[in-house]
């Protein structure tokens, strides 16, 4: 008996990429990886986020731990993560943040002198480690001295705000950590994807509608899927994944007494993923690591003793799954 | 015949009414003016406050069969209560014709509410005053409860009770304030909530959180608490000085074993575990140092030490205020402003959650929908689409109760829209959602479609202050009772909970026999008495010490135990001295009965119903 192959050849088309974010198609899988990859994308994937804070003065009006709690979800650029140590494994040291290979130390001094508001933004950070800095967020495309939203002109995330006598001195130490131990961890902001639908028109029966009915058919959608061709007064499909599988255009056909006006399926191997991230790292990046670690959790699978064990249950499977 | 009673002539009503201006009689009035002149006041306290003064009460009390007595009452005088209705009695010529009412007026006053209608009243007794706005008939805690006209009426009172109970961003001036206990919210916010049952860990009003957006800030709050230590009210005054023998110093024999500072009191944002000290005081008197160790099961930060400098010489008083971190973790009590109140049974991460597939959302928080068709809460759906609409619009939306009858009265200015449901699922259908707030979901875990759609939108949800760090309550062995020699109760001691008659009947009920014995017995006061089977008595048993005699130690063991003899003191003998199990209540029993001279005897067999 030839044995059954299991390997699927995804592809991957992108769509739109920018450093924080990305949309791309994902074809020819299912949505076990679809949804492991998403899975991934937000919760594995390591950066580096303050973790141990040493506060030194502190006189604003936030406490201890909200400060500590603020500095730990500022997002730091972290293209080094997937290089570096976790501070537990690390055998150079104690994770005291005195060890290149697992900790970057972080300094916040700040003191207000004037009369007016201070604010301490994430830009006041002084990182020993000029490859892991606070994300900069301010838009080039944005005259700097023009922003009147809050007269931050550096473009940090706004820590605390001090009035005049009050002080912030700090010791921070980032580690490498993954958004499973912690949100703060986590370098997506968002990671979802749709099922691609597969929109088929009943020509004939949309023929029997009139064009009143057609627009009042058209509108019933809440996304713009469907439009009336201004030339040929035919009803066609203009953004088939503006539909958000709402079911209110089948409602609809079946409350003007048409139904099956309309069949929409959902195809269960192409996927349409947007990516937005923090900015620790690359939208394009994060999509690459993610498979790299989706990689290594899968070579844990196939290396594991269990699974040789279980090679009895899984056959073909157990030995595809090692390569065969 | 002639009565011998004088004959009594009912007097008719009085004539002339007297006027009271902040109690004192100024004097009357023809009771057939009296309306006039208080219409005419009324007029004058609206339309020229510089000549009558705008707050002025006009209490005027009619001519009633049983009722109040009589007259007009003026009052004046500063610090009453009052509050504004609009006077209709006025023409009004553009103007709203406020005027401002006060309590013992108002009962005798026509003031009607602005619903369009006229409350019943006909033509008998027409209406002189209306109020502002229909919900001025709610209490300001009331008033809090978005759409509580649709609500069903429990609910709303349940959430009036509820709102009470809130954490809540309290003050601005935390950092100078020494309350005994204030709970702080950190971030006040709306979770994005989703109803559905996901799991089965959403039953019976428990509810799942999203620990990502726990971690994230989500009903972060923390407990501040002040202890005052005030040295001048521990007694022990000298006579000479008037001071107290005692100051605030740290122990000079464990000066770096202690966390405390040289002055005895604990460093600003030191940690403080239970029973550790956070405070001592030297009594120059006795030589002795005193630590205050702090209560409880958490520990605690120190926020703030706030000295009493009045007395320039030495301290006398200080506030220490204590910090409690309190985050949201599995047991903790929230509810949404609609009485639908409910447990935290899983923080689950984000990964886990449904998720939408066009913009990524995942909730902050899933209920069970079954909350909603036995308690009808309406509201809380309509709010959840209102706040979905009014963050994709933007806007605020007014969730003010009596829109409806509101509406009558300036029906210009509405548009031509239909219901509130209409209007709410407009907003949503402009910006590509689902008219009634439903979503297509996907499985966290699976990545599969959820069958059904899925109702999700914000909604204001509070977060209590009950909290299980205050509530649990655990015990295995500890502190017994003196008397019974059973578990104490209390959770503050480390005492159980009880397993009472309810309790017991239920296992009986069950005919778990062997549970019902542990628990009543074995874990409770078991206790082996010598009971005399001569006399029946367990009280007269002794234990007769045995003469020490020489022990040989055998190859390194421990002198082995000499036996006890008992005896019973009644019977002068030790030959029927029988061990039997029993709960210790019972001897206590036995020795109460005693001390009334009742002889509680024991009848010993080993036969089943003998
Ligand atoms: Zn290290
Ligand atoms: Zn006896």
């Amino acid at each position: 008996m030839e044995p059954q192959s299991y390997a699927r050849m995804p592809r991957v088309k992108i769509r739109e990429l920018r450093d924080d974010y990305a949309r791309f198609e994902l074809r020819d899988t299912d949505a076990s990886i679809a949804n492991a990859l998403r899975r991934v994308m937000i919760a594995e994937v390591p950066t580096i986020a303050i973790d141990l804070v040493e506060i030194e003065v502190n006189s604003s009006v936030l406490n201890d731990e909200f400060i500590a709690h603020r500095l730990g979800l500022i997002p730091l650029t972290s293209d080094r993560a997937m290089s570096m140590r976790f501070s537990r494994d690390c055998d150079a040291c104690d994770g005291d943040g005195q060890c290149e290979f697992c900790s970057v130390e972080f300094h916040l001094m700040a003191v207000c002198r004037n009369d007016e508001t201070q604010d301490v933004t994430s830009s006041d950070l002084i990182s020993s480690d000029h490859t892991v800095v606070p994300v900069d967020f301010s838009d080039a495309t944005i005259d700097a001295s023009s922003d009147g939203i809050s007269g931050n002109k550096k473009g940090g995330i706004t820590i605390v705000k001090l009035r005049k006598g009050q002080e912030v001195k700090l010791r921070a130490i980032a580690r490498k950590g993954i958004g499973k131990d912690h949100a703060k961890w986590s370098p997506a902001a968002t990671v979802t994807f749709m099922y691609e639908p597969e929109i088929h028109i009943n020509e004939d029966l949309m023929e029997s509608l009139t064009l009143e009915e057609k627009k009042e058919w058209v509108e019933s959608s809440p996304t713009p899927v469907f439009d009336i061709d201004p030339v040929t007064q035919q009803v066609m499909v203009v953004d088939a994944e503006a539909y958000t599988y709402d079911d209110e255009v089948i409602k609809k056909a079946e409350a003007m007494g048409k139904p099956g006006l309309v069949e929409i399926n959902a195809k269960q191997d192409s996927f349409i993923f947007t990516v937005e991230t923090t900015g620790a790292i690359k939208a394009s990046q994060l999509l690459l690591n993610a498979i790299e670690i989706l990689k290594q959790k899968l070579d844990a699978v196939r290396t594991s003793l269990d699974t040789v064990e279980a090679d009895d249950q899984f056959g073909e499977l157990g030995a595809h799954m090692r390569g065969g | 015949m002639i009565p011998s009673l004088p004959k009594l002539v009912l007097p008719g009503p009085p004539e002339i009414l007297t006027v009271l201006l902040d109690g004192c009689i100024v004097g009357g009035i023809p009771s057939s003016e009296v309306e006039k002149v208080v219409a005419h006041i009324r007029r004058l306290k609206v339309s020229s406050p510089a000549v009558i003064p705008d707050d002025l009460e006009v209490g005027y009390v009619p001519l009633s069969m049983g009722g109040a007595y009589p007259g007009l009452y003026l009052s004046t005088s500063p610090s009453r209560f009052v509050r504004p209705v609009r006077n209709i009695s006025l023409p009004s010529d553009g103007s709203e014709n406020i005027e401002l009412i006060g309590p013992f007026e108002q009962v005798f006053m026509e003031i009607k509410c602005p619903d369009g209608g006229d409350g019943g009243r006909k033509s008998s007794f027409p209406a002189t005053h209306e109020e502002i706005h229909p919900t001025v008939m709610l209490s300001v805690v009331a008033n809090l409860t978005p759409w509580s006209d649709h609500n069903q009426s429990p609910r709303n009172m349940y959430q009036c009770q509820m709102a009470k109970q809130t954490m809540a961003f309290s003050s601005q001036a935390i950092q100078h304030r020494a309350d005994q206990k204030l709970y702080h919210l950190q971030t006040p916010q709306s979770p994005i909530v989703r109803t559905g049952s996901y799991s089965k860990y959403d039953m019976e009003d428990a509810m799942i959180l999203n620990k990502s957006s726990v971690e994230r800030g989500m009903f972060h709050g923390q407990i501040y608490q002040t202890e005052t230590i005030d040295l001048t009210e521990m007694g022990g005054k000298s006579r000479k000085s008037g001071l107290t023998p005692r100051m605030f110093r740290r122990s000079n024999v464990n000066k770096f074993g202690s966390a405390l500072d040289a002055d005895g009191l604990p460093h600003v944002g030191q940690l403080i575990r239970p029973d550790e000290p956070y405070c001592s005081i030297y009594n120059s008197e006795r030589n002795s140092v005193q630590t205050l160790r702090k209560k409880g099961t958490e520990p605690v930060y120190v926020d703030y030490v706030a000295v009493d400098v009045k007395n320039k010489k030495d301290l006398q008083k200080v506030n220490i205020r204590f910090r409690q971190p309190r985050n949201p973790i599995i047991g903790d009590k929230f509810s949404s402003r609609h009485g639908q109140k409910g447990v935290c049974s899983q923080l689950w991460p984000d990964i886990d959650m449904p998720f939408s597939g066009t913009t990524g959302m995942r909730p902050d928080l899933i209920i069970n929908p079954h909350a909603f068709p036995s308690r009808m809460t309406i509201a809380m759906l309509l709010e959840s689409v209102a706040a979905k609409g009014g963050s994709l619009h933007g806007e605020f939306v007014d969730a003010t109760p009596f829109r409806g009858s509101v509406k009558k009265n300036n029906e210009e200015s509405e548009s031509k829209s239909g219901s509130l449901v209409d209007d709410l699922g407009d907003m949503l259908r402009k910006k590509g959602f689902n008219y009634h707030g439903l979503e297509v979901l996907y499985s966290g875990v699976y990545g599969t479609e959820l069958t059904c759609e899925i109702f999700i939108g914000p909604v204001y949800y509070q977060r209590l202050r009950h909290m299980v760090s205050d509530k649990y309550q655990v015990r295995s062995t500890g502190t017994t009772d003196q008397l019974t020699k059973q578990p104490i109760k209390g959770r503050k001691r480390g005492g159980g909970v009880r397993f009472g008659e309810m309790e017991r009947d239920s296992l009986l009920a069950h005919g778990a026999a062997y549970l019902l014995h542990d628990r009543l017995h074995t874990c409770s006061d078991y206790h082996i008495a010598d009971v005399c089977s001569i006399c029946g008595s367990l009280l007269t048993t002794v234990f007769i010490q045995q003469q020490k005699r020489p022990v040989r130690q055998i190859g390194g063991l421990p002198p082995g135990r000499a036996p006890k003899k008992v005896t019973c003191h009644a019977c002068q003998t030790s030959k029927g001295m029988e061990a039997v199990a029993m709960p210790y209540v019972f001897r206590y029993l036995a020795t109460e009965l005693a001390a009334m001279n009742i002889k509680l005897t024991l009848k010993l067999s080993n036969q089943a119903g003998a």
